[in-house]
C-alpha cells in the first residue's frame, strides 16, 4: 500500500444542471460586479482631476472594447439582480420542486439576456 | 478548500478494455472506474463491451453481468436492488443515483460509472462514508423525549404527523451529500444535505422536547449556511425526497425563532 487512497473523481464528472449553472454564475457575476463597481468609481472620480479624462473615458467607452465593457457588466448586474430575485423567494420556502427550479432558472437565464437587450435598446433610444 | 483539480495519486488513467465474447450485435461499451488497493497503482477507468440482448434494465444490471460474465474482480456494493437498503449509490452517467433503480436507457451514449464523487475510494466503486455516518451521530438522530413516560405511547396528531412525510424515506444512501459541491469542498465541517435532512426530520417531530437545542446546534455558518441552494441533492435524490427544502425551512426556522 505505497499510494495513498485517491479521491474520487467530483466536479471533472459531474453533470450540469440549470440549478447548478445559475448558482456558479450567480457567484461569479457577484465577483465581476464588486470589482466593477470599484472600476467605475476609480473612473468617475478620475473626472474630478480635469477635462482631459473625460477625453480618455469618452474615448475608451466607445471603443469596441468598451462596448463590450459595458454590455457584459450590464449583462452581469441583470443576471444577478434576476438571480437575487430568486434567492429571495427560495429563503422565502417556495420554489424548491424540480420542476420549479428549472423554469425559474430558465427565467433568470433568458431574462438576464432580454433586459441586457432592452438596456441597450434604451440607450440607444429606441423606445 | 476548493480544489478543483485532482491530486496526482487520484488521477485517472485509461485501464484495460474487454472486447465482447458472445457475438452480440446490440452492444454498448461501460467505462468503469476500477482502484485496487493491493497494487498501489493510479485509478484507471476499465471499458466492457456488454451484450444488451441478455441484459434486464438497469445500471446494477449491468455491473453484476460484468461481475458475473466478463470480470469477477470488479467491486461494487449493493444488497436489496430495489431502491430501499442505499448500497448500490454511485455516479452513473454524470449523476448520482442507485444503481437498481437507474435504468441503462436514460443514459445516452457510453456508459460511465463512478463511486459517489469527493470520496476516499476503499476499492473500485466503493467509498468511504464514515465522515458522512459520524456527522449524522452528531445530530443524534432518536428521539429525546424527558418528561413523558415511557412507557406509554406517545400520541402525535395526524396533521403532525404529515411534517415528517419527505423527511423519514430517508435511506442514508449519500446520494445527496456526494452530489453537493459545498460538501465537497467543505465536507469536514458542512452537514451536507443528508445529515440536515435527518436533523429537519427530528426537529419538525412534535413528540421531540430538544426543538431548541436541535435548531441551536445546526446553526452555524459551516454546519448549516454552506448551502447555496445549487439543487444537486434534490435532483439526484433516488427517493424523490427534498432536501434543499428541508435546509430552507431550517434556516427560515432559525430566522424567526428565539433562541
Amino acid at each position: 500500500m505505497e499510494n495513498k487512497t485517491p479521491l474520487s473523481p467530483h466536479i471533472q464528472i459531474y453533470k450540469w444542471h440549470i440549478s447548478s449553472l445559475v448558482s456558479i454564475s450567480h457567484r461569479i457575476t457577484g465577483i465581476i460586479n464588486i470589482i466593477v463597481i470599484t472600476f467605475i468609481c476609480l473612473l468617475a472620480s478620475l473626472l474630478v482631476f480635469g477635462e482631459n479624462n473625460y477625453e480618455f473615458l469618452n474615448s475608451f467607452l466607445s471603443s469596441l472594447i468598451g462596448k463590450f465593457f459595458i454590455l457584459g457588466v450590464t449583462w452581469s448586474f441583470s443576471f444577478q439582480i434576476l438571480s437575487e430575485i430568486r434567492h429571495l423567494i427560495m429563503d422565502l420556502g417556495y420554489g424548491f420542486q424540480l420542476r420549479t427550479t428549472k423554469i425559474t432558472g430558465l427565467i433568470v437565464i433568458l431574462g438576464s439576456i432580454i433586459l441586457t437587450i432592452a438596456f441597450y435598446l434604451i440607450g440607444k433610444n429606441f423606445f | 478548500m476548493v480544489q478543483i483539480n485532482l491530486s496526482d495519486n487520484s488521477k485517472v488513467s485509461k485501464g484495460k478494455y474487454f472486447t465482447d465474447k458472445t457475438g452480440s450485435k446490440n452492444l454498448r461499451k461501460v467505462n468503469v472506474y476500477r482502484w485496487d488497493p493491493s497494487t498501489g497503482e493510479n485509478p484507471r477507468i476499465d471499458t466492457y463491451e456488454v451484450d444488451m440482448d441478455n441484459c434486464p434494465s438497469k445500471v446494477l444490471d449491468i455491473l453484476n453481468k460484468i461481475k458475473n460474465e466478463i470480470d469477477p474482480t470488479l467491486t461494487y456494493r449493493r444488497s436489496c436492488a430495489h431502491g430501499v437498503c442505499g448500497s448500490c449509490a454511485m455516479n452513473m452517467g454524470g449523476k448520482n443515483g442507485l444503481a437498481c433503480t437507474t435504468p441503462h436507457a436514460g443514459i445516452k451514449g457510453d456508459i460511465d460509472i463512478y463511486p459517489l464523487p469527493h470520496l476516499k475510494v476503499k476499492k473500485d466503486l466503493i467509498g468511504d462514508l464514515d465522515g458522512l455516518y459520524k456527522q449524522y451521530q452528531s445530530i443524534e438522530p432518536w428521539l429525546k423525549s424527558n418528561s413523558k413516560s415511557e412507557t406509554k405511547e406517545i400520541i402525535q396528531s395526524k396533521e403532525d404527523r404529515a411534517k415528517l412525510d419527505g423527511a423519514y424515506e430517508c435511506i442514508m444512501c449519500a446520494c445527496c451529500s456526494t452530489s453537493c459541491p459545498s460538501y465537497w469542498w467543505n465536507g469536514d465541517k458542512y452537514l451536507g444535505p443528508a445529515v440536515l435532512l435527518q436533523a429537519y426530520r427530528w426537529i419538525v417531530d412534535s413528540r421531540d422536547e430538544e426543538r431548541q437545542a436541535r435548531l441551536k446546534k445546526v446553526a452555524d455558518e459551516l454546519k448549516l449556511y454552506r448551502c447555496h441552494t445549487i439543487l444537486n441533492c434534490t435532483s439526484a435524490c433516488p427517493k424523490g425526497l427534498n432536501p434543499a427544502k428541508a435546509i430552507a425551512e431550517i434556516k427560515k426556522m432559525l430566522a424567526t425563532a428565539n433562541i
